[in-house]
């Protein structure tokens, strides 16, 4: 029999960043197919060439023997290949229906909908799914919009599916929902390829699972010939040996996390009461596969966003969530996972964004009156001290600034001042390895000065590196700690095992 | 080129927009025959204001030639435009008592754009301070010679309430402030014709107004032509206004909450402090320009002292980038074009809505010249 999908040799770089090595996978009909990896291994990369999203710069794709050049999304679905993304892509006023006609790109509305109706009934019958197809999908829940997702696919006549982590937004009764409707879809003669990093998955419905990291394929196996610790060791990889450097003085604990509760806008509960603390003069490290509440964690930790239940308290400035009360004001600094979001203005300048952070404390002058030319000769300051370059002058858009430079220049604003306490949330994403050391090291020295640190990451080597302690955070909680050196493999079965 | 950072690639998230922008080399360039078309990173403000300045020229010329299609004479244009109102006292004075709350609504415009906040309902506002300096006058709270200050303040109250609401829901439930704030208008608008069909209609002689102010409610006026004490209010508030947003912290603030209000939230900087403030100062700011055009120039409360002033004051705040200084020279600009309109209305029986053409098509102008901000063009060989 002949794979459904084969890609071999495929290769592809961003800016000269090698996001795929010489990799592929080979999926045939009937079965389950998991692509296993971690953040940033190129899963999703992979499955974005096949989908047409992306082109490769070198490698062969096959669907069903023949060998095919898919040069846009068109010509997937021409293919057979549906693509179920991570973030749904559904209009959400309009329903199911009409949402499946726009993937079409039917013409007439109309027939159309009656004929999309008409199959989309058909198919929902077929799989026993119970959906509304007459509501709009902003009012479905997120399993129900997934449902929408896999509906539209399938009425595009897909035989291939790919569903890029299809459980991280479920409970655990919809994502065993959702993949026994996939393991009937296999039966009838689908090949489904599910993207994922959860073990568990893999180990009960896959059939074949191909690992990946760092934008190769580093096994293809049968799951069930695989035991759990090997394939973790499969994804995490061996041990990277980085020069680490312990705390000097870890000191009483200054950051206080009481069972926490927070959930996202759409009302999912992702915060699960999680209890920690962080002390005086240590970095501790919360590891964690992608999206198990660390955003919320960070948000809710900025003053951004309420939390359901609990506290933080900042020794000395009382509980950072009480009304009223700001961490900024009490010696917190965060850099910001999401830099564009929080970190930076990006049409206002590098001047303005720098002074953001200290123009209440009348550095810069009191209410009456800005001090712009103190706040241009600290950016100027702040600039060459931090090394942020690609700048001519500090009235230039910060939103000019390289990703480096930005980071260097959100670093340079935090740590203006000798902070208490500091959020890093992924402080070295997107990253070259120069620019991260340094932010690394201001890092260690705000450490070593006696700030407590709480570092977030889904990078498993950083949080190694860097921390003194380690937290597992998984669906929301605190499920495991480590004191460092930790063992690698222990830290990553933590974060799968949970998950 | 172009920054490397803003044409890179996103692996993964945008699905959509990296499966057009592969084909090109250059996803952020597009051709059009023999033109390329490239965004522009970064514009210097000498570059932006030759562009400006040529959108406004443009926009002139067009207006030119539509008057001139018209059937008056260039000459005559000139004459009318430019001529009669630098050397004629009435015309200058005319202006400028045009441009007193033209500035001020521009001013209110500008401030609530400032923080994102899209202020539709400045006549509603101007209704609301209207009426509440109306209730003082007719009232006769206060003593005589307090009675002025003690209008303004209540007009500056009544067009902040009449923003209040808008603004609470907006920052409480996310309502959409355009729709509250454009409705808020007829709410107003109707409020204020009960008024005037009912309790407050004149009774000396049963038109639908309310009775003149007493010469104590009356803004006095200055001595030359008939200028008031609009104008030094109007001067003293934009005057504010510039300090307001150019010089002081809350300035900076407000360029914040433009900009990145998420931003500033995580930097520990009042946000929603600084977006109630800034409208609220918006909807004052509207309400007092109410009570320059009743105490000022209509001398009682009418059905329609407000009406075009909405859509004025957003005009002259996008065309002044939100700038006090801008605020002054377009009200100005505006004020002409009204008061020229006005002798073409009566010397060459051109329609009053010429002027709102006019008007139209110097802003579609300047609009537009905006894409050459964000663009940039070249000729392909």
């Amino acid at each position: 029999m002949s794979p459904a999908l084969a890609m071999t040799g495929v290769s592809k770089s961003f800016d000269g960043f090698p996001a795929l090595t010489d990799a592929g996978i080979t999926a045939y009909p009937g079965e389950i197919h998991a692509l296993l990896g971690e953040n940033g291994a190129g899963k999703s990369t992979l499955m974005n060439v096949a989908c047409g999203l992306y082109r490769p710069d070198a490698g062969e794709v096959r669907v069903r023997g023949e060998r095919v050049s898919i040069d846009g999304p068109k010509a997937a679905k021409r293919l057979g290949i549906g693509m179920v993304h991570q973030h749904y892509r559904l209009v959400k006023a309009f329903n199911a229906l009409e949402n499946i006609l726009l993937a079409r790109g039917a013409s007439r509305y109309g027939r159309g909908l009656r004929e999309v109706e008409a199959a989309a009934r058909r198919t929902c019958d077929a799989l026993g799914f119970t959906l509304p197809l007459d509501r709009p999908v902003g009012l479905l829940s997120v399993a129900e919009q997934q449902r929408v997702e896999i509906l539209k696919v399938l009425v595009e006549g897909a035989r291939i599916l790919v569903l890029d982590e299809p459980s991280a937004v479920l409970t655990d009764r919809e994502a065993a929902q959702m993949l026994d409707t996939m393991r009937r879809l296999a039966d009838e003669g689908c090949a489904v390829i599910l993207v994922t990093h959860k073990l568990g998955e893999v180990k009960r419905y896959a059939d074949r699972v191909t690992v990946m990291r760092g934008g190769r394929v580093v096994a293809s196996a049968d799951p069930d010939a695989v035991s759990l610790s090997e394939l973790t060791s499969l994804v995490v990889g061996a041990e990277v040996h980085h020069a680490r450097v312990p705390a000097r003085r870890i000191g009483a604990p200054l950051l206080r996390f009481a069972a926490l509760t927070g959930a996202r806008a759409d009302g999912l509960r992702v915060l699960n009461d999680a209890t920690f603390v962080v002390r005086a003069g240590e970095i501790y490290g919360i590891a964690g596969v992608g999206g198990n509440g660390q955003t919320e964690l960070a948000e809710i930790l900025m003053g951004v966003r309420r939390p359901l239940s609990g506290s933080i308290e900042l020794d000395g400035a009382g509980d950072l969530c009480a009304e009223g009360v700001r961490g900024r004001g009490a010696g917190l600094a965060a850099i910001p996972a999401d830099r564009a979001g929080y970190a930076l203005a990006g049409s206002l300048s590098i001047a303005d964004n720098y002074a953001a952070g200290a123009v209440l404390s009348g550095r810069f002058g009191g209410w009456f009156r800005l001090d712009r030319r103190a706040i241009r000769s600290a950016t100027e300051a702040a600039m060459a001290a931090f090394d942020v370059q690609g700048a001519r002058s500090p009235n230039q858009r910060a939103g000019l600034l390289s990703g480096g430079n930005a980071q260097k220049l959100v670093v340079a604003r935090e740590f203006a001042d000798p902070p208490r306490a500091v959020l890093a949330h992924s402080p070295s994403r997107g990253l070259d390895v120069r620019a991260a050391s340094a932010v690394h090291a201001r890092l260690r020295a705000a450490r070593d000065a006696g700030a407590a640190i709480l570092l977030i990451s889904e990078d498993l080597d950083e949080v190694l590196l860097l921390s003194d302690r380690i937290g597992v955070m998984s669906r929301g909680r605190i499920v495991a700690e480590f004191d460092t050196p930790a063992k690698r493999n222990a830290v990553g079965a933590a974060m799968v095992h949970h998950a | 080129m172009d920054a490397p950072s803003e044409t890179a690639p996103q692996p993964a998230r945008d699905g959509a927009a990296a499966a057009r922008a592969i084909p090109p080399a250059h996803p952020s360039r597009r051709r059009l025959g023999r033109l390329s078309v490239g965004v522009r990173q970064h514009a210097s403000a000498r570059l932006q204001g030759a562009v400006l300045a040529g959108g406004l020229l443009t926009g002139l010329a067009c207006a030119a030639a539509i008057l001139v299609a018209a059937g008056i004479g260039p000459a005559d244009l000139v004459q009318e435009f430019v001529v009669a109102i630098v050397t004629s006292p009435e015309s200058a004075a005319a202006v400028l008592v045009q441009g007193a709350p033209l500035a001020i609504v521009g001013l209110a415009a500008a401030l609530a754009f400032r923080v994102r906040f899209w202020n539709i309902g400045i006549e509603g506002q101007m209704i609301a301070g209207a009426i509440a300096a109306t209730v003082v006058a007719l009232h006769d709270i206060g003593p005589p010679a307090l009675r002025l200050p003690l209008m303004l303040a209540a007009a500056a109250l009544g067009g902040s309430a009449w923003i209040l609401g808008p603004v609470l829901l907006r920052l409480r439930i996310g309502l959409n402030e355009i729709i509250s704030t454009l409705l808020l208008n007829y709410v107003a608008f109707n409020a204020l014709l009960h008024l005037l069909y009912g309790p407050w209609r004149d009774p000396e002689n049963n038109f639908p107004n309310s009775q003149l102010y007493e010469p104590s409610e009356q803004l006095a006026e200055l001595g030359w032509q008939n200028l008031t004490w609009a104008l030094p209010l109007a001067g003293v508030l934009l005057l504010g206004g510039w300090w307001l947003l150019s010089i002081s912290r809350f300035g900076f603030l407000t360029r914040i909450a433009e900009a990145n209000p998420r931003m500033g939230e995580a930097q520990g900087l009042p946000m929603t402090r600084v977006i109630l403030a800034a409208t609220l100062a918006s909807g004052a700011l509207a309400g007092i320009a109410g009570f320059m055009i009743c105490a000022g120039a209509e001398h009682r409360l009418t059905q329609s002292f407000a009406s075009g002033y909405g859509f004025s004051g957003i005009l002259i705040a996008f065309l002044a980038r939100n700038s006090a200084p801008g605020v002054l020279a377009v009200a100005l600009f505006v004020g002409t074009l009204f008061v020229a309109g006005q002798s073409l209305q009566v010397f060459y029986q051109i329609p009053a809505s010429a002027v709102q053409l006019l008007q139209a098509v110097i802003v579609l102008c300047v609009a537009a010249s905006d894409f050459f901000i964000r663009h940039r063009l070249r000729w392909l060989r």
